[in-house]
């Protein structure tokens, strides 16, 4: 049965045809009729095409100059009103959630969701050298918030510990958290 | 959520961005590849190649529809594989009762018999995936008609590959009992 099941497969596979350039054709086709069909904006494409800008020496010296200074004022300012804290700059409501993951094998651990745009270069954990633990607190609005871990960089993992997994509408699943108004939430 | 499965991800997002900046040309490109990566695979799980034409052309349209919120360009791929295969479980799904008897052209070298029995056996195969849950039709056109390893399966999936192996040992089950029964 074997051999019969492996043959009819075989003579399947050898009648098998991708639809072939009619799929580009039609897509493409499709888009052109949309008139603009065009993605960016225009003005918004000047930001993607290579432009050759001339420089003077004096005058880029002098606007590097400009730019130190006035970083320099604001960078004064954001210290005498506490900017430092980071507490300082979480939103109205916000309550801090530790995000924990046991990973001793891992380089590097970075937490992507919903709330930093999903994000896998933005929020990173740091190890425990002693129990290998990675962790990281964040500020986060009450409310729901799908995420994920992504473990040095190219593996995407829900939380093992997540209070809920929910689908991403693609068939995959995201870890969901749920932030009360009040008190630090544990992933 | 799985890692981009084939090709380069660099390079798709690098053609994403194109896209999102106005280049339509760029998404031609990505149109290529994916088509040449998942044109089989659409057009067994279509169980028809005109079925699997249009499901190609409404996936890469709503792809390109939604590009905006995609959030990890590097990952069209496996994001583009999920709206193709639900593309083409919904196109299967309506056509169900002609897909499995249309005809196909068949080298001039066969003879009639053996065109015959071809057809026999296709017909007969997609009657039996005709019956598999939409996962489990997934897996068994992955790995049993186009041969990909488990470990690609689980990436495009999101599966473990114990659990695929299940899902491809109870399709395997139902199209063997197809097969037995075709004299």
């Amino acid at each position: 049965m074997t051999d019969r099941y492996d043959e009819a497969l075989a003579r399947y596979r050898e009648r098998l045809e991708p639809p072939g350039p009619r799929v580009k054709r039609a897509v493409m086709a499709a888009l052109a009729d949309r008139g603009h069909g065009a993605k960016g904006q225009s003005w918004l494409r000047w930001f993607f095409r290579p432009h050759l800008v001339q420089v003077r020496p004096l005058l880029a010296a002098a606007v590097l100059v400009l730019v130190a200074g006035l970083g320099a004022v604001v960078a004064i300012l954001a210290t005498q009103r506490g900017g430092g804290n980071p507490v300082a700059t979480m939103p109205a409501g916000a309550v801090l959630v530790r995000f924990e993951l046991t990973a001793p094998d891992a380089g590097q651990v970075a937490l992507a969701g919903s709330f930093n745009g999903w994000s896998d270069t933005s929020t990173f954990f740091t190890q425990d050298a002693e129990t290998g633990v990675w962790s990281v607190t964040v500020p986060l609005a009450p409310g729901e918030h799908e995420y994920l871990f992504v473990i040095d960089g190219d593996r995407w993992i829900p939380d093992p510990e997540a209070h809920a997994l929910v689908d991403d509408g693609f068939g995959n699943l995201n870890s969901m958290l749920v932030v009360g108004p009040r008190g630090v939430v544990r992933s | 959520m799985g890692q981009v499965h084939r090709g380069d991800g660099a390079e798709d997002g690098l053609l994403v961005r194109q896209v999102l900046a106005g280049d339509q040309h760029a998404y031609g490109a990505l149109v290529d590849r994916y088509v040449a990566e998942f044109g089989r695979y659409a057009t067994a799980l279509c169980a028809d190649e005109d079925l699997a034409a249009d499901a190609m052309q409404e996936a890469f349209i709503r792809a390109y529809d939604a590009l905006d919120g995609l959030d990890h360009p590097d990952r069209f791929g496996a994001w583009f594989f999920r709206i193709l295969t639900n593309q083409c479980h919904n196109h299967r799904d309506r056509h169900r009762h002609h897909a499995s008897l249309e005809t196909v052209e068949v080298a001039g070298a066969d003879s009639p018999e053996r065109r015959l029995e071809a057809e026999e056996t296709r017909a007969t195969i997609n009657r039996a995936l005709d019956e598999l849950t939409p996962e489990l039709r997934e897996t068994f056109v992955l790995r049993e008609i186009e041969g990909r390893p488990y470990a690609e399966i689980a990436e495009l999936l999101d599966a473990s590959e114990p659990a695929l192996r299940k899902r491809v040992e109870r399709a395997r089950e139902v199209v063997r009992a197809a097969l037995r029964e075709l004299v």
